[in-house]
């Protein structure tokens, strides 16, 4: 029996390593699993053991925008890193979620359902698109955080939607800038207004019109085309037809803009043109050559228009390579408005980020002072630019007080900061 | 009035003229079509997408300084190369099964060829320079613009090309066969699998010498592709499906009502017209205008 024990006992012990082995085996899973987390660095204290702010960006990483969005993401990106080497906001460093919107609505409503459903997320960079601002509202007053809009169209922060917050300055008074330059300054009287037919051209093209009727002006023409047109001849024949001698266009794409500025040349037209901020993009520069030279643009971005934007546009430019422009520039001062906001209220809450940023006065970004009302627009300034043999020429910025901040007549609605020679 | 009716005149001849030139890339892309589904009996989805490759190639090759007609042939030969490897890889493998498979096949191609050449080449629109050295002539106050005339005679070209191959060749008699009847083809000892082949090859250069051409106009972009292939689609179905000639004369046909439609009624309907046209076509003659009625034999 005492022999017959001893292999027993031997079994029992080696039972008994086995389930040590597997006792450690485990602990060092569980170990392992701690640490996952904290390899993949996702929810749990960074190194110095503060957890990151996180801010979500809805951008055009694909689809037919995709240029645009890879500037939106240099800017945003180009901004980050500078408030985090400047130690972050309140003491934590800020994380970019960057979600796709595929350059179309219903991707833009997707990425923000995802985005909105992150609890971590504290604030959004939204489209610089109107049309996909407008599809995604819904979405976004759903997930209840502030979210910051380029999309330009004057309707969009009057839906009652209190996370809107408007980076940009409205078609409003883009448009009221576009007809005082040309009636008042270029003196010229018979306008054709030529815009694409989406919620950003449409919305410009009434802005315009009423603008222009304030002035006086009946427009000789108003013609709108499909955004993708390949062919402007019916376009530039209608301009040649109405002797229009000046076009102020509301145009959304760039490629759009270079075959239409080409026609325009080849056909013999020569209106004077100033058109809305795409004419003063790179792309359409580069795209149309010298069928754009002696055009005017109406920009909310110009790399000369004041000390916030210079020095931007040098960091920009050492980093990048690249021109900067409104795609980089806006994403750029809408993370430091988040920021800003976030600094100033001493929380990440949504309501008290909301406040933050309403309570902003007079904070210096890249298109201006901003100075957020409450529907939502941070923004009431719009530069004038001349094509000079492709150079863009920083010409003056217009700074409008807000219709609600002052009950003066409306010509007497703006002053200029800046005056250059023309 | 006399004076309008004249301006309205030269208007009408310069709506023509833009019409004529757009609708023949609409033609030549309906063309790698109607190739494409005779020999394979498959809609290739991704047709738009080989004129957005090769105008990339197209830029890729002047990047690397080479003179304009080397690029070009460069570029045209690439694409062949690229039909080849198309073929390959989309619809070699899937070759057994049905139409609807393949088709699927091809989409997917499309997608994925978009975002490849999105991620190598970068989002950044960008120009060619035209094929001829001038910009255009005046003739009678139409302007006819130097790219347009190039597309023009570049389509006559390879529609010549295309009818003496088919018609007057031993490879277009056997092209024909194959699309007629595989399986008969086959006995007859026709080579079938290397002519689809060379289907895919020859389409593919010839989708990428519409992009080349059309490039200097519309530019150089990764959706250039899809807004044509779009219009030639409706050009291949109104022409009459499979149908050579029902592709060239669709393309043209598409090309002019759209511009003068444009001109006269309104352009932000512009795009309207052509799948109006096409509408009407498939109510009031569903084969197409020189397609032959296909009956299911019992």
């Amino acid at each position: 029996m005492a022999l017959n024990n001893f292999p027993m006992r031997k079994q029992v012990l080696a039972v008994s390593i086995n389930i040590e082995c597997m006792q450690k085996t485990r602990r060092s899973m569980m170990l392992w699993l701690l640490a996952l987390p904290l390899l993949i660095g996702i929810g749990v204290p960074d190194a110095h053991g503060v957890e990151p702010i996180k801010i979500g960006l809805v951008s055009e990483i694909t689809g037919a925008n995709a240029e645009a969005g890879s500037y939106t993401i240099n800017g945003t990106k180009l901004a980050i890193d500078m408030i985090n080497k400047n130690g972050g906001v309140l003491g934590r460093p800020l994380e970019l979620v960057i979600e796709d919107n595929q350059s179309t609505n219903p991707g833009t409503v997707l990425a923000f359902s995802k985005l909105g459903g992150d609890k971590t997320i504290v604030a959004i960079i939204g489209p610089i698109r109107s049309t996909q601002v407008q599809a995604a509202s819904p979405a976004i007053a759903k997930a209840g955080i502030p979210v910051m809009i380029g999309g330009t169209d004057p309707s969009l922060t009057k839906v009652n939607n209190p996370w809107l917050f408007r980076c940009r300055p409205n078609d409003s008074f883009s448009s009221r800038v576009l007809a005082d330059f040309g009636v008042n300054n270029l003196k010229l009287k018979k306008w054709a207004i030529v815009h694409s037919t989406d919620t950003f051209g449409s919305g410009g093209k009434k802005a315009l019109e009423d603008e222009l009727k304030a002035l006086g002006v009946t427009p000789v023409l108003v013609q709108g085309y499909t955004n993708n047109s390949q062919d402007f001849t019916p376009v530039v024949l209608a301009i040649k037809k109405s002797g229009a001698e000046v076009i102020g266009s509301y145009m959304t794409n760039s490629t759009d803009l270079g075959i239409l500025a080409k026609q325009l040349r080849q056909l013999g037209v020569s209106a004077t043109w100033i058109g809305s901020a795409t004419i003063t993009t790179d792309t359409a520069i580069k795209l149309a050559g010298d069928a754009l030279h002696g055009t005017y643009g109406i920009a909310d971005f110009s790399a000369d228009a004041n000390d916030t934007a210079k020095s931007f546009a040098a960091a920009y430019r050492a980093r990048y390579k690249l021109e900067p422009d409104v795609y980089s520039g806006w994403a750029y001062d809408a993370t430091h408005v988040i920021a800003q906001a976030i600094t100033a209220s001493k929380s990440t809450r949504a309501e008290d980020i909301r406040k933050g940023i309403l309570g902003l006065r007079n904070f210096k970004g890249v298109e201006g002072n901003f100075n957020f009302d409450e529907s939502g627009d941070g923004l009431s300034g719009y530069n004038v630019l001349r094509n000079d043999k492709g150079k863009l020429v920083f010409m003056k910025h217009i700074e409008f007080k807000r219709r609600n901040a002052s009950s003066q007549a409306s010509d007497h609605l703006f002053k200029e900061h800046a005056q250059l020679p023309s | 009035m006399i004076v309008g009716a004249g301006l309205d005149l030269t208007n009408n001849l310069q709506v023509l003229f833009q019409g004529l030139a757009l609708g023949s890339i609409y033609a030549l892309v309906a063309l790698g079509f109607v190739l494409i589904i005779r020999a394979a009996n498959v809609v290739n989805f991704a047709q738009g997408d080989f004129a957005m490759v090769g105008a990339y190639l197209m830029v890729a090759a002047l990047g690397a300084l080479m003179p304009y007609w080397l690029a070009f042939i460069i570029a045209i030969l690439a694409m062949g190369a690229f039909g080849w490897l198309f073929n390959i890889a989309v619809y070699y493998p899937l070759r057994h099964r049905s139409f609807l498979p393949v088709l699927i096949s091809t989409l997917g191609a499309s997608i994925f060829l978009q975002n490849l050449v999105l991620a190598i080449a970068g989002a950044q629109p960008r120009p060619l320079p035209k094929l001829l050295d001038f910009d255009g002539v005046l003739v009678a106050g139409v302007f006819l613009d130097s790219q347009y005339l190039a597309i023009l005679g570049c389509t006559a070209i390879c529609v010549l090309f295309q009818y003496f191959l088919f018609e007057h060749t031993l490879l277009g008699k056997q092209l024909q066969a194959t699309s007629q009847d595989k399986d008969m083809a086959r006995l007859l000892g026709i080579p079938v699998a290397l002519l689809i082949a060379l289907t895919f090859i020859y389409s593919a250069a010839l989708g990428g010498l519409a992009g080349i051409l059309v490039a200097p106009i519309l530019f150089v972009s990764i959706g250039m592709g899809s807004i044509i292939a779009l219009k030639a689609f409706a050009a291949t179905i109104v022409g009459g499906f499979g149908d050579v000639k029902g592709a060239i004369v669709g393309g043209l046909l598409i090309g002019i009502v759209e511009s003068f439609a444009a001109f006269h009624i309104s352009v932000p309907y512009k795009d309207a017209y052509a799948f109006l046209m096409l509408f009407f076509i498939l109510i009031f003659r569903p084969q197409g205008l020189f397609g032959e009625k296909i009956s299911e034999k019992a």
